[in-house]
């Protein structure tokens, strides 16, 4: 942020389109929030308002019972839970995992370490999508389908958080490691006490966007839940909105039930999901 | 000696071994899994008989499957270049030298859609799309058109509108990167460019642009890639319609598995959906994009 800061710094005074671009940079960031302040909007509307003068959206009367109402006419409440449940067991399962995995590769001396890195490798080329089907069979025969255990096993051997994290170990210097060795320190221990804390920055970021990528995942959800008990929000909202066509309040309000949460962690991690997304590049 | 080399064996294969079960049985197995399953009759209840090639070739003489498919590369066709100038553009904005809360108001304006579940933003889409009690048809006719647009009813304002509403809620991914990319550009460029009396638009044009080149071949496969598997909001928006206008790829081939029970053939579809995959993405690694940047 900095460097960007200072370098047009320089410049202040002499690009005359300034104020053209900051203009055309707050038109866009309203034409981004819009729909998210018109959701937000509807749902504190009374239920049966019928409105086609755009700017009464955004005028009293306010209500706040929509949200009482979807707490009890729709199992949302249900949903987040699960929703939370599944994102942060994956998020937890997919740390431990990768992290072990990552430090055996960075840290400890074995065979067939390089061809063993190119096979973790090999998995990021897999598309998950692509190979969704035979996934349902193998779920099913092993009597997963349906089952929290199910929904998040799947979603846990994650290539790019065994190689971020590889890169972060290998910033850890040796040197370190072996005077910890000498001083009696198992494997175990340098892992616990030594390399994960210095990882901290890299943990947080894989678990950020773990946790993102488990909480909006739509297409595995969909085919391996059958309960209703286990909906998560993604399979919850359309079965509950797509029973509404004319009148939008009670779905905006399911809708921001669902999105408030998020929104808020957001405002808190946006440093972090930001670096996040710059430091791995992935697509969520 | 020996005794060692066996020891640290033995303690990487443990430190491995988690991860590797989990990979093993949901990552790789279903390669070879949906390999066999495409040479098979299989329903959702039991494996049939053998057919070998058979769903192969009906495959290629299935419209649907074309048709299905030519909507998934028209999709990236039609997202891409958006998805990549208006990301830019985006980015530029998020940079511009103003206070750093305005920036990081803005940056987060064109990021948060992002953030949101895939469910949330194709039902705001759907109910802001309406016709007659739509707020984007409202907009409209207040400013003096007064017919409705039938976005999600009629093919191309169908695709207009999926386009669009994918444009906005994934677009910040791009930008992040793109802005990222931009504050790496060492400042003396800047200054050196302007002790030589370069203008603005010059220094665009010969420094911030190139500087830029490399993150946006990332960004283009990655975007390639990642259309590529576009499936729920059209699915949520408009369900592959009107009529099948619009299905993707990948929900002809849920259709396949889970709505006619012929997973077999859906597997199979799978297997030309891998291929391309596939092929997109170590063309990504070639270019030293993702995981290249990394190792």
């Amino acid at each position: 942020m900095s460097k960007g800061a200072n370098s047009t710094l320089l410049q202040r005074n002499r690009d005359p389109f300034i104020r053209i671009k900051m203009l055309m940079g707050i038109i866009l960031a309203s034409v981004f929030l819009f729909p998210i302040i018109w959701m937000l909007f509807v749902s504190i509307k009374p239920e049966d308002m019928s409105i086609t003068d755009p700017i009464k959206w955004f005028l009293p009367p306010y209500t706040f019972t929509n949200y009482l109402s979807v707490m009890a006419e729709s199992d949302v409440l249900l949903w987040l839970w699960n929703s939370a449940f599944i994102g942060i067991a994956t998020t937890i399962l997919t740390l431990i995992v990768t992290s072990l995995a990552a430090f055996a590769i960075s840290k400890i001396k074995f065979r067939y370490k390089k061809f063993i890195f190119l096979f973790f490798l090999a998995g990021m080329m897999v598309p998950g999508e692509a190979t969704i089907i035979p996934l349902f069979e193998i779920v099913k025969s092993m009597n997963m389908l349906d089952t929290y255990a199910g929904l998040i096993l799947p979603m846990v051997a994650s290539p790019i958080g065994v190689i971020i994290l590889k890169s972060f170990f290998d910033g850890v210097p040796d040197e370190l490691m072996e005077s910890a060795k000498i001083d009696g320190c198992s494997h175990w221990r340098l892992y616990w006490n030594i390399v994960l804390p210095l990882a901290k920055p890299a943990m947080a970021a894989i678990a950020i966007f773990t946790f993102i990528g488990s909480w909006n995942n739509f297409l595995w959800p969909f085919l391996a839940i059958v309960s209703e008990e286990l909906y998560t929000l993604p399979i919850g909202i359309p079965s509950f909105n797509s029973t509404y066509s004319t009148t939008y309040v009670l779905p905006m309000t399911v809708n921001a039930v669902a999105s408030i949460p998020v929104i808020i962690a957001f405002l808190i991690f946006e440093k972090q999901i930001v670096k996040g997304v710059s430091f791995t590049g992935i697509k969520g | 000696m020996k005794n060692q080399v066996w020891r640290n064996d033995l303690l990487a294969g443990l430190f491995l071994l988690p991860f590797f079960i989990v990979y093993m049985v949901f990552t790789i197995f279903p390669i070879f899994k949906g390999l066999q399953m495409s040479f098979f009759e299989w329903t959702l209840i039991e494996q049939g008989e053998f057919v070998g090639f058979s769903q192969y070739t009906s495959l290629f003489t299935d419209p649907d499957f074309w048709s299905s498919l030519w909507n998934t590369t028209f999709f990236v066709l039609l997202s891409t270049p958006g998805m990549i100038i208006l990301a830019l553009i985006l980015a530029l904005l998020a940079n511009i030298n103003v206070g750093s809360k305005l920036r990081t108001f803005l940056r987060g304006s064109y990021f948060i859609p992002s953030i949101l579940s895939v469910s949330v933003i194709s039902y705001i889409a759907i109910f802001m799309l309406q016709p007659y009690s739509g707020i984007v048809n409202n907009i409209i006719n207040s400013l003096g058109y007064e017919q409705q647009v039938f976005w999600l009813t009629n093919p191309t304002m169908a695709w207009i509108s999926i386009v669009g509403v994918t444009l906005w809620w994934t677009v910040g991914f791009n930008m992040i990167l793109f802005l990222t990319s931009l504050q790496d550009i060492p400042d003396n460029y800047y200054e050196a460019a302007e002790i030589d009396g370069a203008t603005r638009w010059q220094m665009f044009k010969s420094i911030t642009l190139p500087q830029l080149v490399p993150i946006s071949r990332v960004i283009l496969l990655l975007q390639v890639l990642a259309s590529f598997k576009v499936f729920a909001q059209i699915l949520l928006i408009t369900d592959g319609g009107p009529g099948t206008a619009t299905r993707p790829l990948i929900q002809y081939i849920y259709e396949m598995g889970f709505e006619r029970y012929d997973l077999g053939y859906a597997a199979a579809m799978s297997y030309v959906l891998f291929f391309i995959l596939l092929v997109l993405s170590i063309f990504q690694l070639r270019s030293g994009g993702q995981g290249g940047r990394m190792i």
